[in-house]
């Protein structure tokens, strides 16, 4: 597929790679030849320097057969424009970054369509709305909603020695497993795809897939209990902490502290219901004056992933029960899950992982993917004849390093078992590790 | 919301220092092509020669059976960084030479191991030189691999493989394209390196196909155009026999090897475009209209020359004649005409100006490339100009874009180091007794690929009486020459080795 992502800011710039990662042709444009420098020598895509929304640049760039045109420069008017111009040159699909919610109302959004731009993105509105989720089911490390939450994916650290769970083999679990599946354990830095023999040890990371009606069996398994979150400790007033106050300011009682007085100034008149601090939310005294542990979750935004980090372990000490942390430096997110953080935010990533759903949906061809550490999460259709439908689960020879989680057969969701007969046009939801995709689909096809 | 992304980091401690599993599986997949290639002049030994086709037989099992061999090796990872990129490309080139010099050795012309790494380097890097005295009575077979050579290296020994290798479709495959592709900036064609690489050829193919009907309309034979289309589209230069071009010297000849000299010179990237009509843009293009003011330029001389020399004899002297040989120059090809071994000082001066210089980056062409004579001379300008104006800003524009300072400090690092190259090489080569003009000259044309034996003034002949440090020195130039010199002599430098 032919895209071009126009804006080669850090979102541009991830976008590019990752894309470029999947075998996509990927087009890059900037203004600023020297964010292009590094990218074009060592990246397997093309770079353009040139006005992101002048009519000759893109028209030079190639844009009458693009695929998928991708505005993401800091600028939503800038990329609105860019996108009505790609449109106006023959692009099929095009995407805007935006940073104003009022383009997301429905009743707003036919004029951005009459323009020419097909989807939007708000990466803040995403970052937000994780973070409401992960307050929201605070007991878990990682939830996952397929299928408009008909079929969870909900990861838990068991820390609790005396689960009746732990030190033993998933085949002989005290429990019924029907109404959920093991899908994956992640041990330290390893992702194991288990099967009846896989034992689960403490402090593993366990993937369970359910459906709701199911949430409350497998929190208790877990011995995890509930807590409402109700107050809310922000560090840093960035665009995603901001967002978060527009949209749950109602819902949470949100204190925010940041360490510019201005900042400060234009937070209190846009977020009257929240309580802001003028104050350095690394320093100690900040935050004991602020009665730090009396609150349910800290949220560390600044934009410093390092600070945010720190200042997290910090707020763990301080026993605040949920902590969150925008970590925007990729390298450093799979270190602060290490560190007992709780929650990690990355804009990019989420960002990203949107236009992947975009592209996805543009293109039939490929099979939608999430990934989850080292293991892929697939969603397969079976095709009529495969090998899949012939019989039921438990009679077919299925390779080992999969697990079959669940189906979708119209707009029913299931968990499959033994038992479960695959028919063809099914969805199946399916963990495998990294790089036995290819395998598996032959199964289906 | 799930998170879909399918972004994996690299895993930092599986880094090898170098990855020389992945090195020696894509040389294995070189040394493939490259026997493929040589089983075309080994199907014309068996139809054509008198001699036995066994020896060349041989060497083509020799390099396939090697290339098959390394191809099965299975690195444990399969990434490469920058600096496996610049080590494969320099090495690329030599383990190529190393294996295609075995039908000079085994097979009809029998040479030394140094003569036949020498004239294959010639080959590869399009220079054109050789070590044979005498052309005649080498069996065509040879003619062929000769020329075949040139006409592989000419736009890119990895270039090729990046176009016909998948495996080679990523990041690594980028460096490569960098590590070997000429000029100051790199031009791509089409996002993936491979579409780029795939266009590139079939472009270069599609031209030497042209060019060989077109010669064979000639009174050329068809081998013979074959090879001079090979040679010619590769700016290399390879004749088939003793008297060169003289020999079918028809005006039509030297027309048609004119333009395609011409367009061996042209940055492939801009000819792509154009021959996609996008005309405009060539005509835009401040690189390529300085080229053509160049060869108007050298016309002109030459022209004026063959007067001053009394040389002139009929209008053929003044029109095609001088012409051609400015082409045949300044895109580096090296291929003479019968006259212009008396030329005068004026012939001297502007083959001296061009073979430095040589065409457009991106292009089959050696030389330092005008680009960088382009950027340096407006460079050069804007510092005389900010001596009477010390406040005045300037920037250099090449093609319409600023350039950045990295940009410019990159350019001239070249040029410096073209200049050191040229004269330590012909030092060390004079220490052998060849006279130091001489040894110096043949320097130049070595580093720029331009290979032009008979040249006026008598500065340079056959390569066949030097000694052997001087074969060896000299092929090392060519490849410096032919790899943009970083890419050949980084390897040299101990930073490259530390851990």
């Amino acid at each position: 597929m032919k895209i071009i992502i126009a804006g080669a800011g850090e979102v541009g710039r991830h976008l590019a790679k990752m894309l470029s990662k999947e075998n996509q042709d990927v087009t890059l444009i900037d203004q600023d030849q020297t964010r292009l420098d590094v990218i074009d020598a060592t990246y397997n895509l093309m770079t353009w320097n040139g006005n992101t929304y002048s009519f000759s640049s893109l028209k030079d760039v190639g844009v009458s057969d693009t695929d998928l045109f991708i505005a993401v420069t800091p600028f939503e008017t800038n990329n609105i424009t860019s996108c009505a111009i790609a449109k106006s040159l023959g692009a099929s699909k095009t995407v805007a970054r935006i940073d104003n919610s009022e383009f997301l109302i429905a009743r707003n959004g036919t004029i951005l369509r009459d323009l020419g731009v097909d989807y939007l993105i708000y990466p803040e509105n995403v970052a937000a709305n994780e973070i409401a989720i992960s307050l929201n089911h605070n007991w878990a490390r990682y939830w996952g909603e397929l299928h408009d939450g008909k079929l969870l994916l909900i990861g838990v650290k068991l820390h609790d020695q005396n689960l009746p769970i732990l030190n033993c083999k998933i085949k002989d679990l005290p429990v019924t497993t029907h109404d959920f599946h093991i899908a994956a354990i992640k041990r330290r830095n390893e992702t194991i795809i288990p099967n009846g023999d896989t034992e689960i040890l403490p402090d593993d990371i366990v993937y369970f897939i359910t459906t709701p009606p199911f949430i409350q069996e497998v929190r208790e398994l877990c011995g995890k209990t509930k807590r409402v979150i109700k107050k809310v400790l922000i560090m840093g007033g960035s665009r995603i902490a901001r967002r978060f106050c527009s949209l749950y300011q109602d819902k949470f009682h949100i204190k925010i502290i940041d360490k510019d007085m201005d900042k400060c100034e234009r937070l209190a008149t846009n977020f009257p219901n929240c309580e802001v601090v003028f104050g350095d939310g690394r320093d100690i005294e900040v935050l004991r004056e602020n009665n730090i542990f009396q609150y349910d979750a800290f949220l560390a935004m600044t934009e410093s992933s390092e600070t945010n980090i720190l200042a997290c372990m910090t707020a763990k000490e301080f026993d605040v029960r949920k902590t969150v942390a925008d970590v925007e430096n990729l390298q450093f997110v799979s270190l602060a899950e290490n560190l007992n953080i709780g929650t990690t935010i990355n804009k990019k990533l989420l960002a990203s992982g949107h236009i992947f759903k975009i592209l996805l949906d543009t293109d039939q061809t490929n099979s939608r993917f999430l990934a989850l550490a080292d293991a892929d999460v697939a969603e397969i259709q079976a095709h009529e004849g495969s090998k899949i439908t012939k019989a039921p689960v438990r009679n077919l020879k299925l390779p080992y390093g999969m697990t079959l989680a669940g189906l979708i057969r119209g707009d029913e969701v299931r968990l499959i078992d033994g038992n479960t007969r695959i028919m063809p046009d099914d969805y199946v939801v399916l963990f495998t590790l990294q790089g036995t995709l290819e395998k598996i689909e032959k199964w289906f096809s | 919301m799930v998170q879909l992304t399918k972004f994996k980091l690299p895993k930092l401690s599986h880094r090898r220092f170098i990855n020389f599993l992945m090195l020696a599986r894509i040389e294995g997949y070189l040394l493939v092509i490259l026997a493929i290639f040589m089983l075309l002049p080994c199907f014309v030994s068996m139809l054509y020669e008198t001699e036995s086709s066994v020896p060349f037989l041989i060497a083509v099992g020799i390099t396939a059976g090697a290339g098959l061999g390394m191809c099965f090796l299975k690195p444990k990872n399969k990434d490469m960084g920058r600096r496996e990129a610049i080590l494969l490309t320099g090495l690329t080139w030599v383990v190529l030479s190393l294996f295609g010099m075995l039908p000079f050795i085994l097979y009809g012309t029998h040479m030394s191991v140094t003569d036949a790494f020498f004239e294959t380097m010639s080959a590869f890097t399009t220079t054109g030189v050789s070590i044979l005295s005498t052309l005649d009575g080498v069996p065509k077979s040879i003619l062929l691999w000769r020329c075949l050579m040139q006409w592989f290296g000419g736009l890119g020994i990895l270039l090729f493989t990046l176009a016909v290798v998948p495996m080679l479709n990523s990041a690594g495959g980028l460096l490569l394209f960098n590590a070997e592709v000429t000029g100051i900036t790199h031009d791509k064609l089409r996002p993936r390196v491979s579409n780029t690489a795939k266009g590139l050829w079939g472009m270069y193919i599609a031209l030497t196909a042209l060019l060989i009907i077109l010669l064979s309309f000639s009174r050329m034979d068809f081998f013979d155009a074959i090879c001079y289309g090979l040679s010619t589209m590769s700016t290399g230069g390879f004749a088939t026999t003793d008297q060169g071009i003289v020999e079918f010297a028809s005006n039509y000849v030297k027309v048609v090897l004119t333009i395609f000299m011409f367009l061996g010179g042209i940055n492939f990237v801009l000819l792509f475009h154009a021959l996609q009509g996008n005309v405009r843009n060539l005509f835009r293009n401040s690189v390529f209209k300085l080229y053509c003011w160049l060869v108007v330029f050298g016309y002109v001389a030459l022209a004026i020359d063959s007067v001053m020399q009394g040389l002139y004899h009929n209008a053929e002297d003044l029109t095609v004649n001088p012409l051609f040989q400015c082409v045949s120059v300044i895109s580096t090809t090296g291929i003479s005409t019968p006259g212009f071994k008396s030329g005068g000082p004026l012939a001297i001066m502007v083959l001296f100006l061009f073979m430095s210089m040589g065409a457009c980056s991106g292009s089959t062409s050696g030389g330092a490339k005008i680009d960088r004579f382009l950027v340096m001379i407006k460079f050069l300008k804007n510092e005389f100009y900010k001596i009477m104006h010390p406040s005045a800003v300037t920037t250099v524009i090449l093609n319409g874009k600023g350039t950045t300072p990295g940009m410019i400090y990159k350019t001239l690092a070249f040029l410096i180091m073209y200049v050191l190259v040229v004269v330590i090489s012909g030092a060390i080569v004079s220490l052998t007794g060849i006279p130091l003009g001489e040894a110096v000259f043949r320097s130049l044309e070595s580093i720029s690929n331009s290979g032009i034996c008979d040249v006026p003034g008598g500065l340079s002949g056959s390569y066949a009486h030097l000694p052997a440090l001087g074969k060896w020195v000299y092929a090392f130039v060519m490849l410096t020459g032919r790899l943009e010199i970083f890419t050949v002599l980084l390897v040299f430098t101990p930073g490259f080795w530390h851990r």
